[in-house]
């Protein structure tokens, strides 16, 4: 018999080692039954501020055995508080960005309300200007003049047990998504503040379990799904059976053609997930009809890069590394990058620094581009044709994923990583529908579900957090009776999903740009 | 019967699996009689882990055991519930997330 009943008996109240302190919520996490979302109204209402209400919102902390293949410690350091501040000084020293974003806030309150996270929680933590306290009461102690001298009196602290509890907690509630960013008089990037946290908690033993397993499974694996590549070409496989019984032609989904033109790079949600898959249609048909030969590789399955999410640098470029055995064995001439927000902004900020420069591809090309660019070019040149009235019974709105809109570009012209999924959207379908325009392009809100917190131990967070999209959506259902939420990011595919029907909306309402190219492409002969 | 489950309810030691010990894990995830549909499901799956070594994408599921798409949810089985029915191992936390419950 199952022995979970046995040990259940025999327990013993729990000694909590100093590590468990730290990750254990200081109030119990709720159950999902116990998840009650706020009504939708259609309006977006600024809490008045609450404390603690988001104390019990921790993620599951990594443990020792995945910590230790990641190069960090195992458990808690037992010189925990040295290491953290000499690492918070070497962090200081490699990104000046962060000193100066220590030393220039003026508290004008700017960000107070912008954080979807203090929206949807009421928790005064989750103000950003809050939030970036509790890293900055820590630098004052240690490296400013003042706050050596006179301390609490100075706005300094003690970095202890119980603020690393609170680092914890609350450096795990920002999605790094930067809104705050936006309405910051000074540009301060909380998105960077909080990615040195986590990269000093990582430092001393305190890693979040679900970003942690996930880069562990890239470098084992393969990708964030642990497909390995005998699995990813079955399922690709079967995919295509599908597509054929659906389309009646031959679409291929090749992967590790060597000498293709493009290599696709695409989040392996989209080999696995629903919608996500549809959107993956999308693009083999795109291909197919463009008449262009392309193939995914399997040591490149996977465009999301959670490094970035922990805030290290050397993760970041070994998970990137992957594309670099990538190119080298296919040799591509182009490189186009699936439906992702954070490896969007990986792939066009950072992939030139990290593995670059791509001398290798076409330099016609840019290297990478978005595959919304990459569609919408055959659009406007009549390569392609989209027949926009078999989407007649879609009215879709345009979710702006964070990490495209406030930390990349598309195309040539500024504004084109708003302007360009907007118009592949328009030319798929008859109607669209704006959202309201403090909720869209680069004021969007995240889905609630980014910064590497799409776990469910994380799930009355995601649900809350969702809460200003939901209103803006909602607001669009009732006045223009949108039915589609436009997506180009796997995590705000899932995140979404999972998060519609607890606010009474169906899942189904969420899908990829490319989902609604797949159903307009006209797949008929080319003239 | 001799096996254990762990916390998360999945199966300790593959090798005690067999569909007696499949039906009171069943149990375990609130499934009080597994129908021969749902057996078939979870024989599929566990034949699928033993040549790929990861969990099948649900369509390719649906196919393999003759059901419409988008059979297994939570009215028929939820696909985690059968994963663990058929004794297999934790999938991580990017699969458990990326299953539509």
């Amino acid at each position: 018999m199952a022995d979970k009943e046995a040990t259940a008996t025999e327990e013993e109240p729990k000694v909590l080692t100093d590590l468990e302190k730290v990750g254990e919520p200081i109030v119990p996490r709720k159950k999902p039954n116990e998840i009650h979302p706020d009504e939708l109204t259609g309006s977006i209402k600024i809490p008045k501020v609450q404390e603690g209400t988001a104390a019990g919102n921790k993620p599951y902390l990594c443990k020792s055995e995945n910590m230790e293949k990641l190069g960090f410690p195992g458990d808690l350091r037992e010189d925990w508080h040295d290491a953290a501040i000499a690492k918070m000084g070497d962090l200081l020293e490699k990104y000046k960005s962060l000193q100066v974003y220590m030393d220039i806030c003026v508290k004008c309150g700017s960000c107070t309300d912008k954080c979807h996270y203090f929206i949807g929680t009421e928790d005064g933590k989750n103000m950003p200007v809050a939030r970036a306290e509790l890293f900055r009461k820590v630098y004052r102690k240690y490296f400013t003049t003042e706050g050596k001298i006179l301390g609490k009196l100075a706005g300094a602290e003690k970095l202890d047990l119980e603020l690393l509890g609170e680092w914890y907690s609350y450096f795990h509630q920002c999605s790094q998504c930067r809104r705050c960013s936006v309405f910051c008089p000074y540009g301060i990037d909380t998105a960077e503040i909080s990615m040195a946290a986590r990269e000093i908690m990582d430092h001393i033993g305190v890693g979040q379990k679900y970003t942690n397993d996930i880069i562990v499974k890239v470098h084992e694996v393969g990708n964030n799904l642990g497909m390995n590549p005998k699995a990813l070409k079955a399922t690709l496989e079967s995919t295509e059976e599908d597509l054929e019984e659906e389309t009646g032609k031959k679409i291929r989904l090749p992967l590790d053609e060597v000498g293709a033109d493009v290599l696709m790079v695409t989040p392996s949600a989209d080999f696995f997930a629903s919608p996500h898959v549809e959107s993956l249609l999308g693009y083999a048909k795109v291909f197919h009809q463009a008449g262009i030969s392309w193939t995914f590789s399997s040591a490149a399955s996977e465009a999301g890069n959670f490094g970035m999410f922990i805030g290290n640098y050397g993760q970041m470029q070994k998970v990137a590394s992957r594309l670099t055995d990538a190119i080298n064995e296919i040799k591509p001439k182009r490189l186009i990058v699936g439906e992702c927000g954070h490896a969007w902004r990986i792939a066009y900020s950072f992939w030139n620094t990290l593995i670059g420069p791509f001398d290798s591809l076409d330099p016609n090309f840019k290297r990478p581009q978005h595959i919304c660019e990459y569609t919408l070019d055959l659009v406007n040149r009549g390569a392609i044709k989209l027949d926009k009235s078999k989407n007649d019974h879609i009215i879709p709105t345009f979710h702006d994923s964070c990490n495209v809109a406030r930390g990349a570009r598309m195309g040539d012209k500024p504004g084109g990583q708003f302007t360009i999924p907007r118009d592949l959207i328009k030319a798929s379908c008859n109607r669209y529908v704006e959202m309201d325009e403090e909720t869209i392009m680069e004021k969007t809100f995240c889905c609630g579900g980014g910064g590497g917190l799409l776990t469910d131990d994380l799930l009355e967070l995601r649900v809350k957090g969702a809460m200003p999209r939901m209103q803006a959506f909602s607001k669009v259902q009732e006045s223009h009776g949108v039915n589609f939420l436009a997506l180009i990011c796997a995590i705000c595919k899932a995140q979404f999903t999972k998060i519609l029907p607890k606010y009474g909306v169906g899942m189904d309402v969420a899908g990829g740009v490319h989902q609604l190219v797949a159903s307009a492409i006209d797949l008929g002969a080319k003239e | 019967m001799n096996f254990n489950i762990d916390e998360e309810g999945y199966l300790v030691d593959a090798e005690s699996w067999d569909e007696d010990v499949a039906r009171t894990i069943a149990q375990n995830e609130g499934i009080d009689r597994l129908t021969d549909e749902m057996m078939d499901v979870i024989r599929f799956m566990r034949s699928y882990y033993r040549s790929y070594n990861s969990f099948p994408i649900l369509n390719t599921v649906c196919k393999n055991v003759h059901q419409p798409k988008e059979c297994v949810n939570e009215e028929f089985i939820d696909p985690l519930s059968a994963w663990k029915i058929a004794g297999l191992p934790d999938p991580g936390d990017e699969v458990i997330v990326y299953l539509k419950r």
